[in-house]
């Protein structure tokens, strides 16, 4: 498995531009700052969940006289907008409209198989099984058409609802009429897709996991105004640009980055799981402080700030039409962002998340007695890791897919105290 | 899913009618009046009344009437209180406290009665059921103990309305109507500092008015704390009024802290501004007083000591308001929105 495209260079030229970074960053008055933190995250994992052969998406396609297609697929619309994409795709390999896509999702009793809207790997892996579905059913309209038109099949264009000879579109026919001709040669039309991502090259413990289809990339800065007096803080606007390979609906697209910013600023602000020890003589029990969604706080609109939202296309070949993943990797930088803007701002270092006013205090306090102005995790968590796996590249005398014989001590892996 | 348990549920027309089904039912009877806060508590168990007596449709309990004063019925829906121009324009703390109540949909069914009367909080004490059998119980319902507090023999669950804080300030009274006859008390003396005996009301005493005295001379201001712009109790309301005269003197005041004790805290701090002028140091002398009057519990949002620490702050923020300092930008930042457009 290799990486395709990477757009990260452009995004983050997009928002160092769009926010006017160089001017402002370590430049704006006390209390003001800008953070920006960058990341890359997967389209889908290369291995199912549980470990088979099997295809990780599949789609099946009904063509009929009346020039309506139904594509079934057992992806699950959970509000992201896979029904769209599906739809969206079936109708751009066929030249149709996506009205006339009839989509039937989710219902396993129904639909083959795919595995589920997690790991952002829905548009890449259900994207690719219906281009191939699609595709299957279009050579066989192209073959019953192309005795019809005269010409060749590969010179056949689907475009607006019609099949048409490339160099002269005169000589068409419509999507349906073709249709028809394609049933009386081959009887009642269906086509099946399905997808399973390439085999990771790794070939040790481990191995499987991270390899991916594609990797989408997102910039992200944000500005910050935090009050030295209460550490109270404001974020009054957010600049995210995320390389989508290509975008099948961009309304969509924009909706999840900016979802995402709604979720990785709640992360970062609001979101905790806190609990008390209740005393010795009475339970002893852990409880938690927070059970309820009330308390549990996610922000209103009226937390949200201006988001300025870019789409950075660089096709993935591996991808449907070059599309990559919207659905996870635009929150990740939001928190480091905040974090770092924090930093611009007045100097502290908040190393946990909620980022809360009173951790603000405590950091500010702490660099005030000439302590390290941080405020986080002393150390990591006292975890018996295994030995570390080595797996030496190129550079290091291998070929990164297999690990070194015995167990190797990685420099800079032991548990260390966090500098504090 | 958590259900309603089951009640009788009366809806008298008149307030005498109200009062005479009180007097019969006992202390098993509440009155509702909006029920935004109380159907969530009776679904989780936490207030069971066997009968509720509405006041939705009881006559004259929706009254504005201006006269030396101002008087706001109990039942007026808190989307009134904030959309009524006498209240805009002589009592901006009960207007700014009013407009930071919950949300839109919630102050279009929740009442200044009800916010009154609102249940105190705690978070050992505002969950399911469930949750509650889990730690078997606390002292507030069905319990013995304070989680918040073990050897405490009071109950600390927080008073967590916002308009009682901002009323006090501006020196209102209630009137309190029952079968036996009616009653007028200082809103301050409602309150009592346990969170489970919470209010001076009867249990067949009906919450029929609002008197606000006139507000000639007087400037007012509300700053509530929480972590977001909507949706949320306050964990520190603070509401100042202050008379200044006509040489920028302070001839009375007050400071009411809402959200740190089982009833709204009536500081010192008010008196101590008297004869005084409002400069920068005495405005932070003042804060500081107010805070060490504060006395937060580990039993709601944020963290305890920065709520203590920020005390002085936000007395500073309405203090400077009542002053006539232009306070949009930190109205924005603390409350999110300017609140002119709530009204």
């Amino acid at each position: 498995m290799k990486i395709g495209t990477i757009g990260l260079a452009e995004c983050i030229r997009q928002v160092v531009e769009r926010s006017n970074w160089k001017a402002r960053h370590k430049k704006l008055p006390y209390g003001r700052g800008v953070g920006i933190a960058c990341n890359s995250y997967l389209c889908g994992a290369g291995l199912p969940i549980y470990w088979n052969k099997m295809p990780h998406a599949g789609v099946q396609l009904l063509v009929d006289r009346s020039g309506q297609v139904t594509v079934f697929c057992g992806a699950t619309e959970i509000g992201q907008g896979s029904d769209d994409v599906l739809v969206a795709i079936v109708a751009e390999v066929l030249g149709i409209e996506p009205f006339d896509v009839r989509c039937v999702t989710g219902d396993t009793g129904i639909t083959p198989v795919d595995l589920g809207s997690y790991s952002s790997r829905v548009t890449v892996m259900m994207g690719n099984a219906a281009i191939q579905a699609a595709e299957r059913i279009r050579d066989q309209i192209a073959e019953a058409a192309s005795a019809q038109i005269g010409v060749r099949p590969d010179l056949l264009v689907f475009l607006q609802g019609r099949v048409f000879f490339s160099e002269d579109p005169s000589r068409s026919l419509t999507f349906r009429e073709a249709i028809g001709f394609a049933e009386e040669k081959f009887g009642t039309l269906w086509s099946v897709g399905s997808y399973v991502p390439l085999r990771a090259p790794g070939r040790y413990k481990g191995a499987g996991v991270g390899p991916s289809p594609a990797y989408s990339y997102t910039a992200c800065v944000v500005e910050v105004e935090v009050d030295p007096a209460t550490g109270w803080i404001t974020v009054p606007k957010i600049w995210i640009a995320h390389d989508i390979g290509q975008a099948i609906n961009p309304v969509l697209v924009r909706g999840q980055v900016e979802g995402s910013v709604y979720m990785g600023l709640s992360e970062a602000l609001m979101e905790e799981q806190s609990f008390r020890r209740l005393p010795a003589n009475m339970s002893n029990a852990l409880v938690h402080k927070i059970p309820s969604l009330l308390e549990y706080k996610s922000p209103t609109t009226l937390d949200m700030p201006d988001i300025d939202t870019v789409l950075v296309e660089d096709p993935d070949q591996n991808c449907p039409f070059g599309a990559k993943e919207v659905g996870q990797g635009p929150l990740l930088p939001v928190m480091p962002a905040l974090a770092n803007a924090i930093f611009d701002a007045i100097g502290v270092r908040i190393d946990e998340v909620p980022i809360t006013p009173d951790k603000i205090l405590r950091a500010l306090e702490r660099k005030a007695k000439g302590q390290t102005p941080r405020v986080g995790p002393e150390h990591f968590p006292d975890v018996p890791y295994p030995e570390p796996i080595f797996v030496p590249t190129p550079g290091e005398g291998g070929d990164g897919n297999a690990a070194k014989e015995g167990p190797v001590r990685v420099p800079g892996r032991k548990r260390e105290v966090a500098q504090s | 899913m958590m259900r309603l348990p089951w009640f009788s549920y009366r809806s008298p027309a008149t307030i005498a009618e109200a009062a005479s089904i009180l007097a019969g039912e006992g202390p098993s009877v509440m009155i509702v009046a909006g029920g935004t806060d109380l159907f969530p508590n009776m679904k989780r168990k936490q207030q069971v009344p066997k009968t509720l007596v509405s006041l939705r449709k009881v006559q004259g309990l929706k009254r504005i009437a201006n006269g030396t004063g101002l008087t706001l019925g109990g039942a007026l829906t808190l989307s009134d209180v904030v959309a009524a121009e006498p209240v805009r324009s002589g009592y901006r703390a009960l207007w700014q406290a009013a407009a930071q109540v919950a949300t839109p949909h919630l102050r279009n069914m929740g009442t200044p009665g009800g916010n009154l009367c609102l249940d105190t909080r705690c978070t050992y004490y505002n969950q399911n059921f469930e949750w509650r059998q889990a730690i078997d119980f606390c002292m507030k319902k069905d319990g013995k103990i304070c989680w918040v507090a073990t050897k405490s023999r009071l109950c600390l669950a927080v008073s967590s309305t916002d308009t009682a804080s901002a009323l006090i300030a501006l020196g209102a009274k209630v009137r309190l109507v029952s079968s036996r006859g009616e009653r007028e008390v200082a809103l301050a003396d409602l309150y009592r500092n346990d969170g489970m005996d919470y209010l001076t009301l009867k249990s067949d005493e009906i919450l029929t008015d609002v008197m606000l005295p006139a507000a000639s001379g007087w400037q007012s201001s509300y700053w509530k704390l929480r972590r977001r712009g909507s949706f949320y109790f306050p964990v520190l309301g603070v509401a100042a009024a202050v008379r200044l005269g006509a040489d920028g003197v302070v001839e009375d005041a007050r400071i009411v802290l809402g959200a740190c004790a089982p009833r709204p805290i009536v500081t010192k701090a008010g008196e101590l501004l008297i004869g005084k002028h409002l400069t920068d140091e005495v405005i932070a002398e003042i804060g500081a007083k107010a805070a060490s009057q504060a006395k937060p519990t580990d039993n709601t949002d944020l963290d305890l000591y920065w709520r203590k620490d920020v005390v002085a702050n936000f007395v500073g923020y309405a203090l400077r308001e009542v002053r006539g300092d232009d306070m949009r930008t930190e109205r924005m930042r603390i409350a999110r929105q300017s609140l002119q457009a709530v009204g």
